[in-house]
């Protein structure tokens, strides 16, 4: 299925700065739970060699057959959310997990992919100057779809990962002030909804401490709290790798997965924090620079609803740690503990690479 | 080679997302400055919050419950105790830190250093005990060199205490740290380094005796002093729990015991309450919640007499001549033989081409069954086994709880082992023979019982007919399911019942276990652990040409209140052996009864 020429047209800097990040991740996920029980750093390197594999052999399928015929996918991946939701386990006081015998699996996070397939595929030959809401109405029920399904996991966290799908879509079709107001009000309403309906007692706790989180030192703030407590006593240095008093100790309860950067930044201090800042900011920018590569519409969707995607998440992660997010269970991408995130980032990221190799051939 | 497609203009499309992009990287640098002003412009307030604002997590230890007697009498409770722990976190330098602690313990390094490398995947700030029992002197010791040695703590914990020693010792069981298995598969909210009960009552109700944990969160400083609490929640006492055991006969059963290896059991006919349950040798509890006895557990655990047994449930004997009560029963049932018909022993017999002896060399004469039994003559339940044949055995056997668990609320129950030409071909894969089943008769050859199964046999025989499952925890009555009565009838028992009683107050071989005006009926064994001739071969010096000596009854005949069954290993005969010490149990039983 692959042509040489296209073998000659993967963008192996991509490739170099994903696996860039990967490794921040793996040291990190075995300085902040070498003590743990369960091998996680050797776990995730187990993830991060299955997703690279994946990668590559997700690359011999062209994206255009993907999007094609990503309707049928998307009616498999409704029906297994909606199954686990009917009859999974409640693993930790949610249903997110496909249990099999070697490892777990989050559909909840693979289903991305799939959703921004069809979303894709409703764009690819939408050629209007605006959107109109008809089409805006369209693409939001294959987005929230599998959001309320994921939300009622519970999972807002992961739920919430599948907002910048369709940001990134209305953001390239164009917004005219008419529909905009009337997306905005719905938004509203749906968000009021949400609140009454989905939002646990604990989420709601979460979100009203932002504002103060000292009110609360050991109730909701306090993760918050010691998060900060972490990376700011790590200064510029930070106090060496696997030396960080915070996040050895049990502050941070998630701290190879969510907090993972308060671990950074305490143990190698602002320069850790800003290396790895560049790392993912050279990453961005590469996929970002992608999206001028794509030849087709739905080509340069999908770059933009991946690229979007993680972006998204980077950002909601990192203010999560510094307080200026509520704790929504957002990883950092690529470097949080977590196979099915992992995997579901580099299955991304080969549809960047997918399209970006094909860029030069017939349809 | 292919025409070149002419590409779409895309580029207002791509203009908006590099729009995006530009937003992204102001975003980019909001998150720079937030981070310059955490780790750089406050830096000095968060180092100063992290150094100075360790919370600790410690554990309080709850109150394990009491176990007691029926009557109230405790034989396992608490004492006040002291450990000290380490907190690998406070060591400034961890080798040091060994070789001073070890030091000031008076502990070998080596030994310190491997308890504490069993620990290592528990969090740096967790304690991990490295002393425990501390005398006065040496929590006075430590107490005064905290600034030199901000690694240790201090924490008093409630020990179990049994101030009876080995008294029931194997019904109670003991406790020891959790292990690894168990903490994956029994219980998973434990913690390392916890103790819990490894066998007996300590063990099957565990979960009812330990209680619940309580937690402290503290804000400690640097060097590891307490600065205040924050919070507290206080631990749950476990539940105490009242076992049917009489402390006075339990007491009596292991002095009466003291120096053989055997077991006693004593229970309530009418409802499976067990009064006794005695094992010897045995072992003193206490020693072993003591983290750091290797020695001594060692010993007890490599000792030719294996005191951690208990014979009572575990230990599986041939039954001897109290299995043939089982004949007796089954024959008179299927209606084989009537009570009144006779047999003839001359003190041997030939079966099936092989000489067969009675114990009697000189020969009990002509007998009925109540003979029969009152003697226990083996030519007469020759006989009748082989007119019954081995299936008929094993199932009156079965049907009288050999073969089967008694369901004691005690963890480790054995089987033992009813035979049948089924299980020869499956275990053995060879044919029964008929010979098998003359040995079988007498209760010898492949049969085994454990005592407490006797027991519940002679209980039934006891109840004429309703089986018990015999129980330690007195809260047990409330929920214990009546069984049906066996297919025995009532009229079969009184018969049978009335050889046991003749065995005992008529001169037969049970008359060591005569009580005055106490009724007891019952069955003597001796069960040969050798054969004859590998015996001669051993000569007469060796312990184990000895036979094991049973025996087991019951009384009041007609108003059964007590159950004893005695087996002392290599004994020698069942009635010169076992029946005087359970005539000593009735003795002692009938007093207390009457007071």
């Amino acid at each position: 299925m692959i042509d040489r020429n296209q073998l000659r047209n993967i963008d192996w800097i991509l490739i170099g700065l994903l696996i860039l990040n990967s490794s921040i991740g793996l040291a990190f996920i075995h300085s902040s739970s070498h003590h743990l029980y369960g091998n996680y750093a050797l776990k995730q390197f187990l993830w991060f060699v299955i997703s690279l594999a994946a990668l590559f052999l997700f690359l011999s399928v062209s994206y255009r057959s993907l999007v094609t015929y990503s309707f049928y996918f998307y009616v498999v991946m409704i029906s297994i959310l909606a199954g686990i939701l009917l009859f999974g386990t409640l693993i930790s006081g949610a249903k997110s997990w496909i249990v099999l015998p070697f490892f777990w699996i989050q559909p909840s996070e693979i289903a991305r992919i799939i959703v921004i397939l069809a979303v894709a595929n409703i764009f690819s030959n939408y050629k209007r100057e605006f959107l109109t809401v008809g089409q805006g109405l369209l693409s939001s029920l294959v987005v929230f779809v599998p959001v309320v399904l994921i939300a009622l996991q519970p999972d807002l966290g992961t739920a919430l990962t599948y907002i910048p799908i369709l940001l990134a879509a209305f953001l390239l079709a164009g917004l005219r002030r008419k529909t905009l107001i009337i997306f905005v009000i719905l938004g509203l309403l749906i968000g009021i909804v949400g609140w009454s309906v989905f939002l646990k007692d604990y989420q709601k706790e979460r979100i009203t401490t932002l504002v103060s989180p000292e009110k609360d030192p050991l109730g909701a703030g306090y993760h918050t709290i010691q998060s900060k407590i972490a990376i700011g006593s790590g200064g510029f240095f930070g106090k060496g790798y696997k030396k960080g008093t915070q996040s050895q100790l049990r502050f941070l309860p998630a701290r190879h997965t969510d907090f993972i950067l308060s671990v950074i930044g305490e143990e190698f201090g602002f320069m850790g924090v800003m290396t790895v800042f560049l790392c993912y900011f050279l990453f961005l920018s590469r996929l970002f620079q992608s999206v001028t590569k794509s030849r087709d519409r739905a080509g340069v969707y999908i770059i933009f609803m991946v690229t979007l995607t993680i972006a998204f998440q980077f950002c909601v992660n990192v203010f999560m740690t510094i307080g200026l997010f509520p704790i929504a269970g957002v990883p950092l991408p690529l470097v949080s503990y977590g196979g099915s995130s992992l995997l579901t980032n580099y299955l991304a990221v080969s549809l960047v690479l997918n399209i970006k190799m094909r860029r030069f051939v017939n349809v | 080679m292919n025409e070149k497609k002419i590409y779409e203009d895309l580029s207002p499309l791509q203009n908006k997302a590099q729009i995006t992009r530009i937003v992204v990287q102001l975003v980019f640098l909001v998150i720079l400055f937030s981070f310059w002003k955490i780790q750089i412009l406050d830096h000095k307030k968060y180092w100063k919050q992290s150094e100075a604002n360790r919370i600790r997590e410690m554990t309080l230890p709850p109150q394990r419950g009491l176990i007691k007697d029926r009557n109230g009498e405790i034989l396992a409770t608490n004492i006040a105790s002291f450990k000290v722990s380490i907190i690998r976190e406070n060591c400034r330098d961890f080798e040091k830190s060994c070789q001073k602690v070890s030091a000031l313990l008076e502990l070998e390094p080596e030994v310190l250093k491997e308890r504490i490398d069993r620990f290592k995947d528990l969090p740096l700030f967790q304690p991990v005990v490295v002393k425990d029992n501390l005398s006065v002197e040496e929590v006075s010791k430590i107490k005064a060199r905290t600034i030199e040695f901000p690694e240790l703590i201090i924490q008093s914990e409630p020990k179990r205490y049994y101030p009876y020693k080995s008294l029931a010792a194997h019904a109670i069981g003991y406790l020891q740290e959790i292990s690894p298995e168990e903490m994956r598969s029994l219980y998973k909210k434990k913690e390392q380094g916890d103790l819990v009960g490894k066998t007996g009552i300590e063990r099957e109700y565990e979960k009812k005796l330990v209680g619940e944990k309580g937690r402290i969160l503290e804000v400690v400083d640097s060097v590891g002093r307490k600065r205040e609490e924050i919070s507290r929640i206080d631990p749950t006492p476990g539940e105490d729990i009242s076992l049917t055991l009489d402390f006075q006969l339990q007491k009596k059963a292991e002095e009466l015991l003291e120096g053989k290896e055997g077991a006693v059991v004593a229970l309530k006919p009418d409802n499976g309450e067990i009064l006794a349950l005695a094992s010897f040798p045995t072992f003193d509890p206490n020693k072993f919640i003591n983290r750091f006895t290797p020695d001594e557990w060692m010993d007890l655990i490599q000792s030719p007499e294996f005191p951690l047994e208990n014979r009572a449930i575990r230990g599986l004997y041939a039954p001897g001549s109290i299995f043939k009560l089982t004949l007796a029963l089954g024959a008179l049932e299927s209606k084989i033989v009537n009570e009144w018909k006779t047999f003839y022993c001359s003190g041997s017999i030939r079966l099936y081409g092989h000489p067969r002896s009675c114990w009697f060399r000189g020969g009990h004469g002509s007998m009925n069954l109540y003979d029969g039994i009152k003697n226990s003559c083996n030519i007469y339940f020759y006989q009748i086994g082989k007119t019954m044949g081995i299936s008929q055995i094993a199932h009156y056997a079965r049907m009288l709880g050999f073969g089967e668990k008694t369901g004691v609320d005690l963890p480790g129950e054995k089987i033992g082992l009813v035979p049948d030409p089924d299980w020869k071909k499956r275990v053995r894969n060879e044919p029964w023979y008929p010979g098998e089943t003359i040995s079988v008769s007498i209760g010898q050859g492949p049969i085994t019982v454990t005592p407490l199964q006797v027991a519940v046999y002679t209980a039934c025989i006891a109840n004429r007919g309703k089986r018990v499952s015999p129980y330690l925890y007195k809260k047990k009555s409330l929920f214990r399911e009546e069984t049906d009565p066996v297919a025995i009838q009532k009229d079969t028992f009184e018969k049978v019942i009335r050889g046991m009683w003749k065995s005992v107050n008529d001169g037969g071989t049970g008359r060591g276990s005569r009580v005055e005006e106490f009724n007891v009926c019952g069955k003597t064994g001796s069960t040969q652990v050798v054969s004859s001739t590998t015996a001669e071969k051993l000569g007469s010096e060796s312990k184990i040409i000895k036979t094991h000596s049973w025996f087991t009854g019951f009384a009041p005949k007609d108003n059964p209140q007590i159950v004893i069954t005695v087996l002392v290993e290599y004994g020698g005969m069942g009635g010169t052996t076992a029946a005087p010490i359970a005539r000593k149990l009735f003795n002692l039983f009938r007093e207390n009864h009457d007071r």
